[in-house]
């Protein structure tokens, strides 16, 4: 008896075709399923990124180990034998206060972030950066909190020079962040000046423009954009940057405008993520407001 | 070359273990050393490949499943790849006889001709998806430069590739000889 599987072996042209016709059927059902805006990732795809997200987390620790081990073992190799053991124990120490600089850089970044920020009555929970989107395409970063420590879709991200952009994908420990840079991000913004209003979207590299923007608004270079809070994303007041580029054509209602974010993307490493706003002092305020009027 | 289902199994396995560590690679340890605006997109690599050597009805499968993998590190999506890949694997049932892979810089070209292929592709389907083609050019350029470097590491990709899908082993398909 010859099993089916045989037969699939087998070069045929007709199951080539009959797979290509599925496999392009099922890849256009999700072209047109597929959202840049905001994804909910099913069971499967949760299972493999939380899999795979802490050996994207731990790589960093690999890199940062063997390069302490390069520097610190590999190249004392030559030194004399009388001070190698003294030496070593010098970059031992060396290494320790390293650490600890680093450690104290790093309390004092965490410090200032869960600082940042007390107006916003929101509830907020620090993470930081896992990794990078592969594409070069989009601009997202990965971090370390999830559905478990409170985030939501949508949920805004910020640091303490700025609005980084909202979590776009989650999982129960890890979360995607699209970020402002990413074209497919648009933030409601005004000019804090002039308060013209805007649209912030990314474009390519490391900025972003401001669209829908006036041109007999009298913006300047140098000029803060911050967060219009008129979408149901972004809170009010939050810095988005600054404007580093005006051009205007002879035609058109609109001005080309560029925007230099307040984050530096290279050199994230910590972002707060804003939950839901926080109903009890809200509350305890408007308690005290109506004992004040009953007395 | 015939496969049994246990060579497409493990070939599957090795090829998506191997793309995870690439992915890994690229959003993980590149932009802890400062490089974050370089991206090398291994997942074509892969596919073209398997594009290129895998013939049997499971290789729209095969890309499916490498693309599948690489959106776990990239909100790019499993489905706009799987199109582009099934797209260039059917035109290459028309070309293969034209493609050689006999010596490293046949392999260096043909990689080169079909990433742009590739990239045309997605600009297209990205460009639709977002409503626009005013960044089409943004989009596909952004591509360029890896693809480059992509071109010439494949070489050494497809020996490795080779070993995991058995290419070479008989006569009937010719491996890249360097």
């Amino acid at each position: 008896m010859v099993l089916p599987l045989k037969n699939f072996a087998v070069d045929s042209s007709r199951w080539k075709l009959v797979s290509n016709i599925i496999v392009l059927i099922i890849a256009l059902w999700g072209v047109s399923k597929h959202q840049y805006s905001i994804n909910k990732v099913s069971v499967f795809e949760s299972f493999l990124i939380e899999a795979f997200a802490p050996i994207q987390r731990g790589t960093l620790s690999v890199k940062e180990k063997i390069s302490y081990m390069v520097d610190h073992y590999v190249l004392i190799v030559n030194t004399s034998k009388v001070n190698e053991e003294l030496k070593a124990e010098v970059e031992k120490l060396q290494g320790k206060i390293f650490t600890m600089s680093e450690v104290e850089k790093e309390n004092e970044r965490l410090k200032q972030l869960l600082d940042f920020g007390k107006e916003i009555p929101r509830k907020k929970v620090l993470a930081q950066i896992v990794s990078f989107d592969s594409s070069n395409e989009f601009k997202v970063l990965r971090i370390n909190k999830g559905e478990k420590h409170g985030l939501k879709l949508l949920s805004p991200v910020i640091t303490m020079t700025g609005l980084v952009g909202y979590v776009y994908r989650l999982t129960p420990n890890y979360a995607d962040i699209l970020t402002i840079l990413d074209q497919n991000n648009r933030v409601d913004a005004i000019v804090t000046r002039t308060r013209s209003h805007g649209i912030v979207e990314g474009s390519s590299g490391f900025r972003a423009q401001l669209k829908h923007m006036n041109r007999t608004e009298k913006i300047e270079i140098e000029d803060e954009v911050i967060t219009a809070g008129l979408g149901t994303i972004y809170p009010k007041g939050i810095k988005v940057g600054k404007i580093s580029k005006i051009d205007k054509e002879n035609y058109g209602i609109t001005q080309d405008v560029e925007i230099t974010p307040a984050v530096n993307f290279h050199k994230l490493e910590e972002v707060v993520v804003l939950l839901e706003e926080i109903e009890i002092s809200k509350d305890d305020s408007k308690k005290e407001s109506e004992k004040k009027v009953l007395k | 070359m015939k496969y049994s289902p246990i060579d497409i199994l493990l070939g599957t396995l090795k090829t998506c273990l191997l793309l995870i560590f690439l992915e890994i690679f690229t959003t993980a340890f590149l932009p802890s050393i400062g490089i974050d605006n370089f991206k090398p997109a291994f997942s074509v690599l892969i596919v073209l490949f398997l594009a290129f050597k895998f013939e049997h009805p499971f290789l729209p499968f095969l890309i499916l499943i490498t693309q599948y993998v690489h959106a776990i590190f990239s909100i790019e999506g499993w489905a706009i790849g799987t199109l582009a890949g099934v797209l260039i694997s059917l035109s290459l049932r028309y070309l293969k006889d034209l493609l050689d892979f006999s010596t490293a810089i046949s392999t260096i070209i043909v990689v080169q001709i079909f990433q742009l292929v590739w990239f045309v592709v997605i600009s297209v389907m990205l460009s639709i998806k977002l409503g626009t083609f005013a960044s089409f050019f943004s989009i596909f350029w952004k591509y360029v430069p890896e693809s480059f470097v992509l071109s010439i590491l494949s070489p050494l990709f497809f020996i490795l590739l080779n070993k995991f899908w058995k290419v070479g082993s008989d006569n009937s398909a010719s491996g890249v000889s360097i």
